[in-house]
């Protein structure tokens, strides 16, 4: 039950793979700078194996965006960034004098919608191509450490984690990032529905 | 709860909200956005933002209008990214100075037969204006904590962290950097002579000298502790290091300072030590500091007032050679690199 075929992974990746585009597309309008942000790679994992997937033990301190999505599938999509990184991003963003250490806490809400803008792009490639209606919530913005990663609480053996690593490359500097979409093992059959119908109509099975 | 109250309440508010409709046209405009807006729930009625505000077409407000319609995603825009997106203002007097209100948005979908998308917008002007004047008051605490309160140039905290980004630049770009050790001579007799207070002005115009006598913007002498100062200089050989080194030698001597305890000069002096390299990947920055510290007690061993390098085939320091001493006792210029 708790997996999904390499097809559904390639539709997958494809669908992110357009939402990043978009996201790509509105960050670089908002900046009028170039980002570019990679073609994302897919994989579904357990809850406790978040820790380890995620970035690796040099970054502890993460800035996390996450937004509540409500339909027939994905209940939080959390985007994730080393606190360093997401400072970098920032301060690239809002003043390239900045330093990192002198992006406050005020530019939360700067982090805040970049991780809007990503995470809505992929959603609504999403709904876009399946045709359906993902309610989408506003999002909140919060510092972590790996350890203590609200997705971990919030989660248990009926769920499931589906991890996509992103890259963003904004004035020649390489940020790595992480999308997550916390799924319940129900919803992984909805979106595996969604994405039969979708390869359906694509014709391929 | 009757409508009444209902319109009463959102006309009270102190937040911005507007509904719009499936098509996206407004239905609800309350009292504080026709306080900031100058412009009636009469005037918007029915209308698109698009058409209301023909500069938001292309805006970050327009795509997100449009996914709450189409997709049903909430937005936020903030501030510092979306400056001044709806020609609202924070006092009616801003409008003639054309000074925007500095707004954060929230844009999110309602399941209504009716009404599909809130608009929620809020005042940040003064928050914003608030954070500013933070930012420069701890811009100017910043530079303070790097100054050495005494002679005003670079403190400790101030060559550390230079140490360790200069090192590294020069590392990353396999160029050269150099190191001054700089010691004032026979400090300790110049204070049991002239007291501290005393000491204290000959340290603070042996700074100002050494200081005066760099050249290049960005080059900066930090009091290192007690009597000693420290330069590091980026894009600098050694061979260009020993002759600034020199020049800065010469320039505290013409102080000239009175000092009776130092019996062969008479006058305030400095030893200074020198090292430079280009980084192997393996080295840390403080075998640089380490080598210029070596090449100054040599220095001080071998007399005082005088520079010496510290020599990495041998391990030990050198004396100047005669020629650079000479060229620069006789003024002639260098370059940082030859």
């Amino acid at each position: 039950m708790s997996e999904l075929s390499e097809l559904h992974r390639d539709a997958l990746c494809e669908l992110f793979n357009l939402g990043v585009g978009r996201a790509a597309h509105s960050l670089s309008q908002m900046v009028r700078d170039e980002i570019e942000l990679s073609a994302p790679f897919v994989e579904l994992i357990q809850p406790s194996e978040v820790s380890a997937a995620l970035i690796g033990s040099e970054f502890r301190e993460l800035s996390l965006v996450s937004i509540d999505f409500d339909g027939p599938f994905v209940s939080k999509a959390i985007l994730l960034f080393p606190e360093r990184n997401a400072l970098i991003i920032l301060s690239n963003m809002l003043d390239p004098d900045l330093t990192p250490e002198e992006v406050s806490e005020f530019e939360q809400e700067a982090m805040c919608e970049i991780g809007n803008v990503i995470l809505n792009a992929c959603m609504s490639a999403l709904a876009d191509e399946f045709g359906v209606e993902l309610h989408g919530g506003l999002p909140e913005h919060s510092f972590s450490d790996t350890d203590s990663l609200p997705i971990l609480a919030a989660s248990n053996d009926e769920h499931l984690i589906l991890l996509l690593q992103i890259q963003l490359t904004m004035r020649q500097r390489l940020v790595q990032g992480h999308l997550v979409f916390l799924l319940s093992v129900s919803s992984l059959q909805d979106l595996r529905d969604c994405l039969d119908a979708y390869l359906d109509r694509l014709g391929i099975h | 709860m009757d409508i009444e109250l209902g319109t009463q309440l959102i006309d009270s508010l102190r937040v911005g909200l507007i509904l719009l409709d499936h098509a996206g046209r407004v239905i609800s405009w309350n009292g504080w956005m026709k306080r900031h807006s100058g412009l009636s729930l009469a005037d918007v009625s029915s209308r698109r933002l698009d058409e209301l505000f023909p500069e938001i077409v292309g805006t970050r407000l327009e795509s997100s209008i449009s996914d709450t319609l189409r997709f049903k995603l909430s937005s936020m825009l903030a501030p510092s990214l979306n400056p001044n997106v709806l020609p609202l203002y924070h006092n009616p007097g801003d409008r003639k100075l054309k000074q925007r209100m500095q707004q954060l948005i929230y844009i999110s979908p309602l399941r209504h037969e009716h009404c599909a998308c809130l608009i929620q917008i809020h005042d940040m002007t003064a928050a914003m204006r608030r954070e500013r004047r933070l930012r420069a008051q701890s811009t100017q605490l910043i530079e303070t904590s790097y100054q050495d309160a005494l002679t005003g140039v670079g403190n400790r905290r101030r060559f550390d962290q230079d140490l360790a980004q200069r090192f590294r630049q020069a590392k990353d770009k396999q160029r050269p950097i150099a190191m001054l050790m700089i010691d004032v001579d026979s400090f300790k007799a110049y204070n049991d002579h002239f007291g501290h207070q005393g000491g204290d002005q000959c340290l603070i115009q042996v700074a100002r000298a050494l200081q005066e006598a760099l050249r290049r913007d960005g080059d900066r002498v930090s009091r290192y502790g007690g009597e000693e100062f420290a330069l590091l200089l980026a894009e600098t050989d050694r061979e260009a290091a020993v002759a600034i080194a020199e020049r800065l030698r010469l320039a505290v001597e013409q102080l000239n300072i009175p000092h009776p305890a130092a019996p062969a000069l008479g006058r305030v002096s400095v030893s200074i030590g020198i090292s430079a390299m280009i980084p192997s990947e393996e080295q840390l920055c403080y075998i640089l500091v380490a080598q210029a510290d070596l090449a100054l007690y040599s220095a001080k061993d071998a007399g005082r007032n005088r520079c010496m390098w510290y020599d990495p085939e041998s391990g030990a320091a050198r004396p100047l050679s005669a020629r650079i001493a000479d060229s620069e006792r006789t003024g002639s210029s260098e370059s940082h690199e030859s």
